[in-house]
């Protein structure tokens, strides 16, 4: 099971492979660090420009990209008490006050150190759980298949928090695009209203630059941030190395913030900012000075960069074996691989082995690479990224989103519908709709159709089929519990916050 | 009254009511396999987006206040105009034509007016664009309809 790990290793170090992490990673530190950027809109507007490489540069790029941003958000939080990305949130808490006492420098190296170590880990749980979890999903029949994809919405909604009316919506709207184009089985039009170029269906890229891309640059358009630069008195940077002895002290957080971040990032609907939470009030929690924390803890930084960076890899557990992301950079990394025809699933395991375990290799180089591109030197330059004009980088932004859709199929009429897309994401974000139900329920929506057309077939229209063996029962009870549980929870808790009152 | 139907979340479920069974109109005409499920989706946002409406029209009774979408609407309008405009103009009047206007314009009407790095910026990124895209991967831009007629 194991061996096609190794079989993967030759192809991942080639040249063009591997200076393709490199790249991700450097491009994922600079998107990071920029206040309203982030990792998912990143990788958005990438996937367009992909499509003429080779499946494991394209991988290779955004396995780099998400490693980065988890640090590259660490930058900002540190030096201006601002996020770049919200996983950073808890980073914010001893980052900043570090930054104050002239130990910013100090603060990002804990940073990179401690997201490397994250991403390591995280990489090792990818490689380790994934290949034994695609074995078990290769037994699974159409109707089984169908049920997994159930459970990936219902669990993407309702795992989520917040209103899941909302995330219903979300999904509904989702599914309800995946079926646009020609019907998967008889080749009728549904919905395309006469558009030549609506029959294939709606473009994944499309949904994804229009959701996750424009409304950002809106936001950066509508408020423009002013930061107040970075001083060079904030960073106080001594060589990486230098700075090693004194984390020393921080493996256990280390060790207890990476468990964390992989939980997490195993969990459909939780994410790094989760991760980060969670991890820091653990570590501070098991602290021997838990009031310094808050006032420039290192370790506070280490555990949440730590946690936020543990959570990247592991995310694509369920998302690469069952095609159910645990968060919404895993659903658009998803959509990358569509793009290069690549199916998440079983029987990615066993069509592109090379493929997927190259993956998996390129983000524990990703990983690596951190130290080495986010070190002192690097952390300067990319702290500088800062004093960039936001109205500036919003107009290159869109640009580049065009440039991105247009070259999909080279019509503008592909531009107009991310347009759309991208107005309806803007709405969905103000008014706080979830955001990834709608892309897994475009990546499931049509896949749940056309697995239960065939199991309906092969049952010979009895629904009854859909229920007629264990696995199937089995995913039924964990959607239902998916379903009720939150439910169920909330009101134990409004009881008990009723008894107290 | 008004002030309780123009509320964001009341709006945005009533516009889905009504983009939905605008939708359900062709949906009739498919087989039932086909129709099963679009209808199915379409059903669903009409009665998510009822319950959501009741929702925020108790909220509104119970007096409480709807966030605002936008701290500046004007700059959000703006905003989303002058990225149409640029996508239009890119298919009238071509691709570099439009893009050495769009990029300047949209950064000095939202707040950097420096000549220097705007003029800068606008040789970088179309140099760049050329470079990488044209040049370096023989990609074609919209040469413009306005031009091919």
């Amino acid at each position: 099971m194991y061996s096609e790990l190794l079989h993967a290793l030759p192809e991942v170090i080639g040249f063009s492979n591997f200076a393709a992490v490199i790249i991700g990673v450097i491009a994922g530190i600079v998107v990071g660090a920029m206040p309203g950027l982030s990792a998912t809109m990143a990788i958005s507007v990438l996937v367009p420009f992909t499509f003429g490489l080779e499946p494991l540069v394209a991988l290779g790029l955004m396995a780099g990209i998400y490693n980065g941003a988890m640090y590259g958000g660490a930058i900002p939080a540190v030096l201006l008490r601002i996020p770049g990305t919200p996983a950073a949130v808890a980073t914010t808490f001893d980052g900043y006050p570090m930054a104050q006492k002239g130990e910013g420098g100090f603060a990002l190296q804990v940073a990179v150190v401690s997201s490397a170590i994250g991403g390591i880990a995280s990489a090792f749980a990818l490689m380790l759980l994934a290949p034994p979890l695609s074995k078990v999903t290769l037994l699974f029949g159409p109707s089984e298949v169908f049920w997994v994809a159930v459970f990936g919405l219902a669990s993407i909604i309702f795992l989520l928090g917040g209103n899941p009316v909302k995330g219903l919506i979300s999904a509904c709207f989702g599914v309800f695009v995946s079926v646009i184009g020609a019907d998967p089985i008889y080749g009728t039009d549904r919905f395309t209203f006469g558009q030549l170029e609506m029959l294939d269906g709606i473009s994944i890229v499309i949904l994804l630059v229009g959701l996750y891309a424009l409304p950002p640059v809106i936001d950066l358009l509508e408020t423009p941030l002013k930061t107040d630069g970075v001083e060079s008195s904030k960073l106080g940077t001594e060589p990486i190395w230098k700075a090693m002895p004194r984390m020393k002290g921080f493996w256990k957080t280390w060790l207890r913030s990476s468990v964390i971040g992989i939980w997490i990032g195993i969990l459909p609907g939780a994410g790094g900012s989760m991760a980060a939470f969670m991890s820091y009030n653990e570590a501070r929690r098991s602290s021997k000075h838990p009031e310094r924390w808050g006032e420039g803890e290192p370790e506070g930084v280490a555990a949440s960069e730590t946690a936020n960076n543990a959570d990247t890899a592991s995310a694509l557990i369920p998302a690469l074996t069952l095609g159910i992301p645990g968060t919404a950079v895993a659903a658009v990394m998803l959509g990358g691989l569509l793009v290069h025809g690549l199916q998440p699933g079983p029987m990615l395991f066993r069509e592109n082995p090379d493929v997927v375990f190259g993956f998996m290799w390129q983000f524990l180089f990703g990983a690596i690479l951190l130290i080495l591109l986010g070190g002192s030197l690097a952390t300067n330059s990319f702290a500088r990224l800062l004093n960039l004009p936001r109205p500036l980088l919003g107009s290159v932004i869109i640009v580049l989103m065009l440039i991105g859709v247009y070259s999909i199929h080279g019509r503008m009429f592909d531009v107009y519908l991310m347009l759309g897309f991208g107005a309806v994401g803007w709405v969905m974000d103000k008014l706080k709709f979830p955001l990834p139900p709608v892309v897994l329920g475009l990546i499931l929506g049509g896949f749940a159709e056309e697995n239960l057309r065939l199991a309906l077939r092969i049952g010979r229209g009895d629904w009854s089929v859909l229920f007629q063996n264990t696995t199937s029962l089995i995913l039924v009870a964990l959607t239902v519990a998916v379903v009720v549980g939150p439910i169920v929870k909330r009101r134990m808790i409004d009881r008990r916050k009723h008894a107290e009152s | 009254m008004s002030n309780r139907l123009t509320r964001p979340e009341t709006l945005t479920a009533l516009g889905i009511v009504v983009v939905a069974a605008g939708f359900l109109v062709p949906a009739a005409a498919l087989r039932p396999i086909s129709a099963l499920l679009p209808v199915a989706m379409l059903v669903g946002l009409i009665g998510l987006s009822v319950i959501l409406l009741i929702s925020d029209q108790r909220k509104a009774a119970a007096g409480e206040a709807a966030a605002p979408m936008s701290k500046s609407p004007t700059r959000v309008a703006g905003a989303f105009a002058l990225i149409v405009a640029y996508a239009v103009a890119t298919d009238l009047i071509g691709f570099y034509v439009s893009t050495v206007v769009a990029v300047p314009l949209t950064a000095f009407l939202f707040g950097y007016r420096n000549p220097l790095g705007l003029a800068l910026a606008t040789v970088i990124v179309v140099g760049a664009i050329w470079l990488i895209f044209d040049f370096g991967m023989s990609q074609e831009f919209p040469a413009g309809r306005l031009w091919a007629a």
